[in-house]
């Protein structure tokens, strides 16, 4: 097995304590057997993890890895994962965005990049093909992410280079604070941009111009041109181009698993003021995608009139609306894309940043959050300037946007009976779909390696459409499919929704995979590699001390039914997922704690993993 | 004679168009060896644009070369790669920044319209460059002054208790008849 084609086999490893280049070469069975992106970052963070000590000390790495077809002549081939202990979990955490910066990476001829110690003084890294600096960013303290970014191609007088950075939250270690590129491309979830802050490295600036090596162009491009056009001509391309993801809004309030009210409700009585159909006649004036992208996900909003006229941000998409719209009780669409903005500009992720806004309104409604608390700020359900200013005490961490800072641990540590009131799995706050409907997605939020969010497995749909006389079995064998296809998209470094929106055949990749390296591989071979991804971001997790308890969901997923929408009265039964969680580890061919078996890490080749 | 010619507005700064000219022209994956550019300029304006060549009819880029490398034949500008030396004269003085030059490649290269048939026009999602008659050229301009002036609104009435709608042209009174505007 050799690789001819896909890989650099080169990681440039950078010691930022000791100012120290060093480049990695890869051997083909180490690129090959964890394939890319998050598998590399989560096999490389394994390697390391006996010496990291806390997530925001110099001790702790992050991993920037493309994978084998990022910058391919393929459907948005433009991913780059972010693989770190998370500050917010005190567990693996990965997180991707999309963008120009995974080819950029490529081009300069990296496969990945690995970011160690901590820098004296706040610096940015900048690449520039094999010329590798340190350099001062005391210039850019305290700046946004989009004008540090602006401000860094003026001063470099490039406007071509592909720059990923912090805002001020990430400098103030905010815990769920982003890595943010071109304007609004992400790193959102996990609290990236807080390891960058606690490293002192504000951004990273890179320009590459090399050939990617590609082992079978002539296929690779007969493959990309058919993928492009079946794209093209599903019947939903076009409405996809317009709305994007926003269209699930309406999808989700219909179907009653959009989360109101710091997710209390699951229908918004105001959700037509907030979807897609509004963005698209009052405010959309662009459309923006990642590399090689047919779809174009992104819009381009600007507020034309009002108190917050001239805000102009690419968002929000799904879950911004959700969580800045009916989560937190916003039906004006401007305050979502003011909010977007903000948390774009901070650095914040905008679906932690909505779910403990949400949360923090609902506790001083409770009476668990006094107004002394709150700076003298009083909190209601859609009250946006409240709102916009919580971001910016979040991103400044001042008064109550310093406890906020810390997420939800760091709020519940501080108010005990919030616990009650959060929506969040491992303390990574949950995104935007309620689950007490559907056992699946509560299982795919409760195993989810990083914690509450939906990239691992997305099961509600399905589960509301067909799901009904699935059993226990069946559901939990669902969601471990999901769990290996989809993170097996970040591995590749590409982005998986040509596959969930427009019914893209997984098996393409494969075929893709095999004409880019030169190693003809199969669909379930690849499959199984992302399996054995998601055992050691297991094992990490146990060795970080995750529990059975880590499984589990939010405390209202069992409480409280449903009051209202097509789904009221549904709960989710703690008995019942107990059970459908033991068949999820012994279907995983985990112990009853969670734990991989010997046996299975044989199976998945992974016998150097000691748990 | 057909041209290239582009709608930033619908651009959406995919790069596809780069990719696929690079792939066509150098055979080798790798967009920065593309004949054309999308260029993104942000936060504001927010806006993405293809940078294309004109193919002028009287090109800077031909008038500044030293060595007379640039000549047209069919219309298409093009750089005999004997006669070149490589000053990049032609990269600074084309009034559009259309030529492009890479540290790998001997000379610059710049678009010759893939023989008639544009890779970026075919792989463009989004529609935003175009290859048309050079008489349709300026017609988005035409037509967009014809829109902006006709400006067309819409009314709600009700008639015999039903909401009906009427279109019409809101045309602006400063804009026909070029008296001042007196409010």
């Amino acid at each position: 097995m050799t690789i001819k084609g896909g890989y650099c086999q080169k990681i440039l490893e950078m010691d930022l304590s000791k100012n120290n280049k060093h480049v990695i070469n890869v051997s083909d069975n180490f690129a090959v057997k964890y394939v890319g992106g998050r598998g590399w970052g989560a096999r490389i963070i394994w390697e390391n993890l006996e010496h990291i000590k806390d997530p925001l000390s110099p001790s702790n790495i992050v991993v920037i890895a493309p994978g084998p077809l990022s910058g391919l002549y393929l459907p948005a081939s433009g991913k780059t994962s972010f693989s770190s202990i998370s500050p917010a979990t005190g567990l693996y955490a990965d997180s991707n965005m999309g963008g120009m910066f995974a080819v950029e990476i490529k081009q300069a001829g990296y496969d990945a990049i690995i970011i160690r110690g901590r820098a004296e003084k706040l610096s940015y890294l900048f690449i520039d093909d094999d010329c590798v600096e340190v350099r001062n960013a005391k210039k850019y303290k305290g700046l946004g992410c989009v004008e540090t970014e602006r401000q860094l191609k003026e001063d470099l007088g490039d406007e071509t280079l592909r720059i990923a950075t912090i805002g001020p939250a990430g400098e103030n270690l905010v815990k769920f604070s982003c890595i943010n590129s071109e304007w609004s491309r992400n790193a959102g979830r996990t609290g990236m941009g807080a390891i960058f802050g606690s490293k002192n490295l504000k951004a990273i600036v890179i320009r590459g111009t090399k050939d990617l090596p590609v082992f079978d162009l002539t296929r690779l491009v007969k493959l990309g041109e058919h993928a492009y056009k079946t794209l093209k001509s599903h019947r939903l391309f076009e409405f996809w181009q317009r709305q994007g993801l926003m269209t699930v809004v309406d999808y989700a309030n219909a179907a009653g698993i959009m989360p109101t009210h710091n997710f209390k409700d699951t229908c918004f009585d105001d959700a037509d003021k907030i979807n897609g159909e509004v963005m698209e006649t009052f405010y959309k004036i662009g459309d923006t995608a990642c590399y090689a992208c047919p779809m174009a996900c992104g819009n381009v909003n600007l507020v034309k009139e009002g108190k917050y006229a001239g805000t102009v941000t690419e968002g929000p998409e799904y879950e911004t609306a959700c969580m800045f719209g009916s989560n937190v009780g916003i039906n004006d669409f401007a305050a979502i894309l003011k909010a977007n903005y903000l948390c774009d500009e901070y650095g914040v992720d905008t679906i932690s940043t909505g779910n403990l806004i949400a949360a923090v309104i609902e506790a001083y409604e409770k009476g668990i959050i006094t107004l002394d608390e709150l700076d003298g700020m009083a909190l209601h359900w859609g009250d946006s300037d409240s709102i916009m200013e919580l971001i910016r005490k979040i991103g400044e961490r001042e008064g109550i946007g310093n406890v906020i800072a810390e997420g939800s641990y760091g709020l519940i540590k501080k108010w005990p009976a919030m616990k009650q009131l959060i929506s969040q799995v491992k303390g990574l706050e949950q995104s935007s779909y309620d689950v007490r409907s559907a056992i699946t997605m509560a299982l795919a939020y409760g195993t989810s390696d990083i914690g509450g969010h939906h990239a691992r497995a997305w099961t509600i749909a399905k589960e509301l459409e067909v799901g009904a006389d699935w059993t226990l079995d069946e559901k939990a064998a669902i969601v471990i499919y999901q769990q290996t296809v989809r993170p097996l998209f970040d591995m590749l470094g590409v982005c998986r929704l040509p596959w969930v929106e427009l019914g893209f055949n997984e098996s393409a990749y494969a075929e893709f995979y095999s004409a880019a390296t030169g190693i003809e591989t199969s669909l379930e071979e690849l499959l199984k590699r992302s399996e054995a991804v998601y055992n050691i971001t297991r094992a990490i997790n146990i060795k970080l001390g995750a529990t059975i308890e880590d499984d589990f969901p939010s405390w209202r997923c069992f409480n409280e039914p449903i009051k209202t929408g097509p789904l009221v009265g549904k709960k989710l039964d703690r008995e019942e997922y107990t059970k459908i969680l033991k068949l999820y580890y012994n279907k995983r061919g985990w112990d009853e704690n969670g734990v991989p078996m010997l046996k299975t890490l044989d199976r998945l080749e992974l016998t150097d993993i000691k748990i | 004679m057909r041209k290239l010619t582009v709608i930033p507005e619908r651009c959406s700064g995919c790069r596809l168009c780069e990719l696929a000219c690079a792939i066509n022209a150098f055979g080798v994956n790798n967009p920065k060896k593309a004949k054309l550019r999308v260029f993104s300029l942000y936060p504001h304006p927010v806006i993405k644009k293809p940078i294309v060549c004109n193919q002028c009819g009287i090109p800077k880029c031909s008038e500044n070369c030293p060595t007379g490398a640039i000549y047209i034949e069919d219309g298409i500008v093009k750089i005999d790669e004997k006669t070149c030396v490589s000053c990049q004269m032609c990269v600074t003085s084309c009034p559009f920044g259309a030529i492009f030059v890479h540290q790998e490649i001997a000379v610059p290269f710049k678009c010759e319209l893939c023989g008639g048939n544009p890779k970026c026009v075919e792989v463009c999602p989004k529609k935003a460059i175009i290859y048309t008659p050079e008489h349709i050229l300026g017609q988005s301009a035409r037509l967009a002054g014809v829109l902006k002036y006709a400006h067309m609104k819409e009314v709600e009435y009700f008639e015999h208790g039903i909401v009906k709608k009427l279109r019409y042209a809101d045309i602006e009174k400063d804009k026909t008849s070029g008296d001042n505007n007196d409010n």
